[in-house]
């Protein structure tokens, strides 16, 4: 994955996940994990002060990572529930229409493998 | 957001996790579905254990270092070529494995976002959500952090298979970074 190429080139990186078990289980170097929605990392659109609190934690978290693979949790709460955090997305994506169509083809999803 | 989030992550008793995760800690994650929940679960048992975790210590301090961002939303300036959706459409276990660069100083309405997966709307309403530009620039500015580089970057993130994407788009961001003097990358995928 890109951060893992990138570190190995020489340049630091620290990977801000919603995910931060599954970016450890791919071996990001640094990972600071945050428990918010998919689609805005960062945060809701115009709340500066959030993005910049979430920006200066995740780059304060750099000091206390000081080996491979080294991940922080950070503190912020999701003020929404999930079904009210859910993006909406214009239309299902193709491989999810595909998996609609042809549901045999989700063990292969699940597995990793690709279709073609 | 409050000041005690802020002053929780510069306390030193930031706890590190170094041991493996597991797949249930997936389910911490309170926003997927079922179904993304699955699946990221199924890609996280079959994803062989990267035997070694690539290091490069941070030479400097934060206040002397230069950022640049990456975000995966599909971010491309509106002058650009959008990221190629109708191939997506054609073969959906494909997904562009191209890049584009985002000057520093771009602005929300110099960009459009191209992401099937992910609601786009956010991004487009405010390019901090997933690239926080302006937000790197006021830490620059109060000295938190030494500089902005003058590129940052974006790809779209649905790659099944990422082999294309690391040789030819990541090869070339690592050039460009290497040549702006970057010293730290933050990635934030969606």
């Amino acid at each position: 994955m890109a951060a893992r190429a990138i570190e190995a080139a020489g340049i630091s990186t620290l990977t801000l996940s919603v995910l931060p078990a599954y970016t450890r289980a791919v071996g990001a170097p640094r990972v600071a994990g945050l428990n918010y929605p998919f689609s805005r990392p960062l945060g809701n659109p115009g709340d500066a002060d959030g993005q910049r609190a979430i920006l200066r934690a995740a780059l304060r978290s750099l000091e206390a990572i000081d080996r491979p693979g080294g991940a922080v949790q950070l503190p912020f709460v999701w003020p929404e529930s999930p079904a009210q955090a859910r993006g909406k997305l214009k239309e299902l994506p193709p491989i999810g229409k595909l998996l609609q169509q042809k549901p045999w083809l989700l063990l292969k999803f699940i597995r990793g493998e690709t279709g073609d | 957001m409050s000041h005690s989030a802020d002053e929780a992550v510069g306390r030193s008793e930031t706890v590190v996790l170094t041991a493996p995760p597991s797949p249930d800690e997936i389910d911490r994650n309170l926003f997927m579905d079922f179904l993304t929940r699955k699946v990221m679960k199924g890609w996280m048992e079959h994803e062989p254990r990267p035997p070694e975790i690539p290091w490069t210590p941070l030479r400097k301090p934060l206040a002397e270092c230069r950022l640049a961002l990456v975000s995966s939303a599909g971010v491309a300036l509106i002058g650009d070529p959008p990221f190629d959706q109708e191939g997506e459409r054609r073969n959906p276990w494909w997904g562009d494995p191209s890049y584009r660069l985002i000057p520093r100083g771009t602005r929300t309405e110099d960009v459009r976002l191209y992401h099937l997966h992910i609601d786009t709307s956010f991004g487009e309403r405010d390019l901090n959500c997933v690239l926080p530009l302006d937000r790197a620039e006021e830490l620059a500015a109060s000295g938190e952090l030494g500089s902005v580089a003058p590129t940052h970057y974006s790809f779209m993130g649905y790659l099944l298979r990422p082999e294309e994407f690391l040789r030819t788009s990541v090869a070339a961001m690592i050039e460009r970074m290497r040549a702006e003097s970057v010293d730290l990358a933050l990635l934030a995928p969606v």
